[in-house]
């Protein structure tokens, strides 16, 4: 028989009216509880459901009915709530109502079995049902969870000794494990507790999780501060969990507004209930600490100042200009202009300076006398205390004298500056005004002595100091100078490492950027910038020098300025080969500076050679350093690494014999024998100045190797058919070459 | 699911009528047996119930949430101008929500002559009518002028007297309220709000302190939050809107939540995990925050 809509709504209006009268009657609630219990059941419609799960909650939570009647009515409506559950009840709203509900009847249902031991079956529904909560706590939606957390913290609070206030009178007492007599046959003491303090665990943890849902949190503290006041023995735990509660460490970046309302009301929470604690209990053992954490608390606000800045300021115009009691007090009465009084004649003393006061006896008091412990406990009070104004006041005060001063000694030494230099006309260059005792000291003595007396008169002359000279530093040392020059390329280096995790994480928005072609050199304080001023610094920095000081001073100079420069390769050499597969496109764009540098260097010398008779003498770099990154990385070359090597030989200013043997070196390990194939073909076909080399080299391990034949013989047959001996002649061939087989690795060792 | 709803919706001339108005508490003892009478009949039919209701949940249910609302409770200090002020706007908007409103303070003060004496009065006992003629007869020009008396006319409309927050009882039945009229009471006969909303800091601290000591009784979760509002005309006039934005953007969010799960729930409750009205109220908050940067907010969920 299937109610119609019309049915539902009937009935819903019905079982309002019903509440209206318990509502109204409170003595009436046994017989609508009774009367309405079948219709909400477990089999009702949702609407009958949720409304019928709302009552029971407000009935069971209800201040006018007596407990006495609510423990009456528990037990049945505890099997309504038990089939209701079991079924399993799906809605949120029904099973947050249960919930509550069976968070109100835990104490009942537990003061009903302390006083019927005999009633088991009522305990187990209850027991079963409060294992059901809990075993469906975690998989419950945040809104009916909180409810469960609730209901723990109810357990929690029935199932730990709590005060006795009258034992002669049991009723009376709080429910509580204190009123279960220790023999009772079905509460066993010791494993209601041990529950307890499991569950006191579980509520806890929420404190301790990784990351915190506000809304659980929050609902956790609130709930704690019964049982921290009535529930000892479990209170100083409560407590400790909570300082140990830190909302700003359990969230994460981005902190986007939800997160910071989240945050910020975990903290103000936390602070609540600390705060109630306290004043509950203001001789609290844990006060110092409880006040330390709440001091933390707000230090470690994520938003300090935000919320200072959001509150709205002081209207632009008063409320109510009309009203006298509204209008803002801006300017509070104004202090009594301070007294000035005027310096006395002649030469002033710092004393004479900063007095204020006409106070013989105050200004005569030596402040020295008193220990300084009292001075500044007599201080601080008081600049407490001074007036923002009169401070003002007595600063400009002071300010406007010294300006005075200072205005009347420039004056003074002017003239004293021009009757000096008049009379020591003749003196040296390296006149120095600072100095004015020493350089007149020589003009006699009497002049000396006028001058001598005039300085004394002049003595708050410190006041007003000359331009002040900082003093040469000591010249540095060469050890100390290339020290300080390492020290500066190796910081250099830290920015590559600087922008490098910068720009990793911001590199696709960067990449757009790029200017090519028209882009300068060191133009947009990136990676990139930096290393191109690194190579520039180890190339072209000293390259004027060298030859200057050549020209000077002979090898000697080229020696000093070398040792920088080839530190700076060094450590670059060094820097490419700790992470050469990421790097070598520094190295590439060093060995570019280092060829160019070498080519200038040799037009410059070329220009130099002023007689005919010396090669000018230029140190080419590029050809060592080409040749020993080649030798540094080759090693840790695999077989997959055709992409590195290839660019590397590509795009290198210039590939020499000694590089491509180095290459074809690698041949002697049968794993390389396709690397070397490759990349030497990729510079047969597309360098066309090295083909000839590249050609003759892979000649030379197509002779060699015998591995590597399929493969070399391919670009032979294409490049130079004429190598190619004829299939007959093949084996003689390899037996012939396996002498020259050790040649390229001597070769290697010797040139590294 | 959603298209469901339109369509109960456009032929739905009964969900005007639902509410039925209370019966008045004078009456209740006669009709006391209507009740369970009507308990009696659809006792049979419940166990048919289920099958029926597997199969048309949505007509009748979104009838119900129709009418189901979130309830409201407004603090400021002494329950005369931004608690009442934002009482009004709830109470009188469009779903004219179910409100109440209290003072946290230990006396009610309006301004007086002078800043030192100020006009004080018992909370729960003198009404807004008494001190309305009170002050009227002190000094009408003053206090017309200021603003407090045109304050206190307002309020005397809308409910009796102030409410101290402290000594309010959750869950104690406020019937009464209903029957003398009280603007908002409608729906608060439980004695209970799901959504307190203070006017101060100091005020929420005070009602989260105080519903600690209140010993969480009821079990009930209350969203507790404060709006910072300077307490003047002007700035309650601004502050009672956006606690009537945060108000409709909350009831909203529950309402929806009611209605997905109503009928999702029936079906597979352990379906697509959904943010719950609860989860979603921080993120409802901070949206209307950024709406509001000069009413700074606070929140916490916390037990009646």
């Amino acid at each position: 028989m299937a109610q119609s809509p019309e049915q539902v709504v009937d009935q819903v209006a019905q079982l309002d009216a019903a509440r209206k009268l318990v509502l109204g009657d409170a003595a009436l609630y046994p017989q609508i509880v009774n009367g309405i219990l079948p219709i909400v059941g477990a089999n009702a419609r949702l609407e009958l459901r949720r409304w019928g799960a709302e009552f029971l909650a407000e009935t069971f939570a209800s201040p006018i009915l007596a407990t006495s009647q609510k423990q009456q009515l528990a037990p049945t409506v505890l099997n309504s709530i038990q089939e209701t559950l079991l079924l399993p009840e799906t809605d949120n709203a029904v099973l947050a109502s249960l919930i509550q509900t069976c968070a109100s009847m835990y104490p009942l249902i537990f003061r009903h079995t302390v006083n019927h031991p005999g009633d088991n079956k009522t305990w187990e529904m209850m027991s079963a049902v409060k294992q059901e909560i809990l075993r469906k706590m975690d998989s419950f939606p945040c809104s009916v969870k909180i409810c469960c957390i609730k209901f723990l913290q109810r357990v929690v609070q029935v199932q730990t000794p709590g005060l006795i206030a009258d034992p002669r009178r049991p009723d009376q007492n709080e429910t509580s494990l204190a009123v279960v007599p220790r023999n009772h046959a079905l509460l066993s003491l010791p494993q209601l507790e041990a529950e307890s303090s499991g569950l006191l665990d579980r509520l806890l943890d929420v404190l301790q999780e990784e990351t915190c849902n506000p809304l659980i949190v929050n609902a956790t503290l609130n709930c704690l501060a019964p049982l921290i006041r009535t529930r000892q023995s479990i209170a100083n735990k409560i407590i400790q969990s909570i300082m140990d509660f830190f909302p700003t460490k359990h969230v994460h970046p981005p902190f986007t507004p939800t997160v910071r309302v989240g945050v910020k009301s975990m903290e103000r929470t936390a602070r609540a209930l600390l705060f109630n604690v306290m004043k509950k209990n203001p001789g609290h053992p844990l006060m110092g600490k409880m006040q330390h954490y709440i001091e933390r608390l707000m230090q470690s606000r994520l938003e300090t100042a935000e919320d200072a800045s959001r509150k709205r300021g002081p209207p632009a115009e008063p409320t109510d200009g009309l009203d006298q009691t509204k209008r803002a007090r801006l300017d509070a009465v104004a202090p009594p202009p301070l007294k000035i009084p005027p310096l006395p004649a002649g030469p002033t003393s710092y004393d004479q300076l900063f007095t204020l006061t006409q106070d013989i006896g105050l200004s005569s008091f030596d402040v020295k006398q008193l220990p300084p412990d009292i001075v500044v406990k007599i201080a601080i009070p008081l600049l407490s205390q001074v007036n923002p104004a009169l401070l003002t006041q007595a600063v400009d005060a002071i300010r406007n004298r010294y300006e005075t001063i200072t205005k009347e000694q420039n004056h003074k030494r002017q003239q004293l500056h021009q009757a000096a230099t008049a009379a020591a006309a003749d003196d040296d260059d390296d006149y120095e005004p600072d100095y004015e005792p020493e350089d007149i000291g020589d003009n006699g003595p009497g002049e000396a002595a006028a001058i001598a007396q005039e300085e004394a008169e002049l003595e708050p002359d410190l006041v007003s100091l000359g331009p002040f000279v900082l003093p040469q530093p000591p010249p540095l040392s060469e050890e100390e100078a290339s020290e300080v020059g390492r020290s500066a390329v190796s910081r250099v280096f830290g920015m590559i490492d600087a922008v490098d995790a910068a720009s990793s994480s911001s590199s696709t928005q960067t990449k757009p950027q790029q200017l090519g072609f028209a882009r300068l050199a060191g133009s947009t304080f990136d990676r990139e910038a930096w290393v191109v001023l690194l190579t520039r610094l180890a190339t072209r920095a000293p390259a004027g020098l060298e030859i200057d000081d050549k020209v000077k001073a002979g090898s000697a100079g080229v020696k000093r300025h070398s040792t920088i420069s080839d530190s700076i390769r060094e450590t670059l050499y060094r820097y490419i080969l700790e992470d050469f597969r990421a790097r070598l496109k520094i190295g590439i764009t060093w060995l570019n500076e280092e060829w160019y540098n070498d080519r200038v260097r040799m037009k410059a010398a070329n220009q130099e050679r002023t007689d005919a008779d010396d090669e000018p003498t230029v140190t080419l770099y590029y050809d060592t350093w080409v040749l020993r990154l080649l030798d540094g990385f080759l090693p840790y070359l695999d077989s997959k690494d055709i992409k590195i090597l290839v660019r590397f030989l590509s795009e290198i200013p210039e590939v020499t014999i000694a590089i491509i043997q180095r290459v074809a070196g690698l041949a002697r390990d049968p794993e390389r024998i396709t690397l070397t194939v490759q990349a030497l073909m990729y510079l047969v076909m597309f360098r066309p100045p090295a083909r000839e080399m590249c050609l003759n080299a892979m000649e030379d391990v197509y002779q060699t190797y015998e591995e590597s034949r399929p493969a070399a013989g391919k670009v032979l047959a294409k490049w130079r058919p004429q190598a190619l001996p004829a299939p007959a002649e093949q084996a003689s061939t390899n037996d012939s070459s396996n002498p020259t087989q050790p040649a390229p690795s001597t070769e290697a060792q010797a040139s590294t | 699911m959603a298209s469901y709803d339109p369509r109960v919706n456009t032929n739905s001339t009964t969900p005007q009528n639902p509410p039925p108005p209370p019966p008045p508490p004078e009456s209740a003892p006669s009709d006391m047996t209507a009740p369970t009478d009507g308990a009696e009949t659809p006792n049979t039919t419940t166990a048919a119930g289920v099958v029926a209701a597997t199969t048309t949940p949505n007509n009748t249910n979104d009838e119900q949430t129709d009418s189901w609302k979130l309830k409201f409770c407004t603090v400021c200090a002494s329950n005369n101008n931004r608690s009442m002020e934002a009482h009004l706007r709830l109470a009188t908007a469009p779903t004219a929500f179910p409100v109440i409103s209290f003072g946290t303070g230990s006396l009610v003060r309006l301004p007086g002559p002078s800043i030192t004496q100020p006009n004080v009065y018992s909370f729960n006992t003198t009404s807004y009518n008494q001190m309305y003629e009170e002050l009227e007869e002190k000094d009408a020009r003053l206090y017309r002028h200021n603003g407090i008396l045109n304050m206190l006319d307002r309020n005397r409309n809308l409910k009796w007297g102030p409410e101290r927050f402290q000594d309010w009882i959750p869950g104690q039945p406020r019937l009464e309220h209903i029957s003398k009229g009280d603007k908002g009471a409608q729906g608060t006969e439980g004695g209970v709000v799901d959504v307190i909303i203070t006017c101060e800091e100091r005020c929420w601290d005070a009602v989260v302190d105080d519903l600690m000591n209140k010993g969480n009784q009821l079990n009930r979760p209350v969203h507790v939050f404060n709006v910072d509002i300077k307490d003047n005309h002007e700035e309650a006039l601004v502050g009672g809107r956006a606690i009537l934005d945060l108000a409709n953007r909350l009831n909203e969010s529950a309402m929806a939540q009611r209605k997905t799960h109503g009928s999702a729930g029936w079906e597979n409750g352990s379906g697509a995990a959904r943010l719950s009205f609860d989860e979603s109220v921080p993120e409802i908050l901070a949206e209307w925050q950024e709406k509001h940067p000069n009413l700074p907010a606070l929140w916490t969920l916390a037990w009646l």
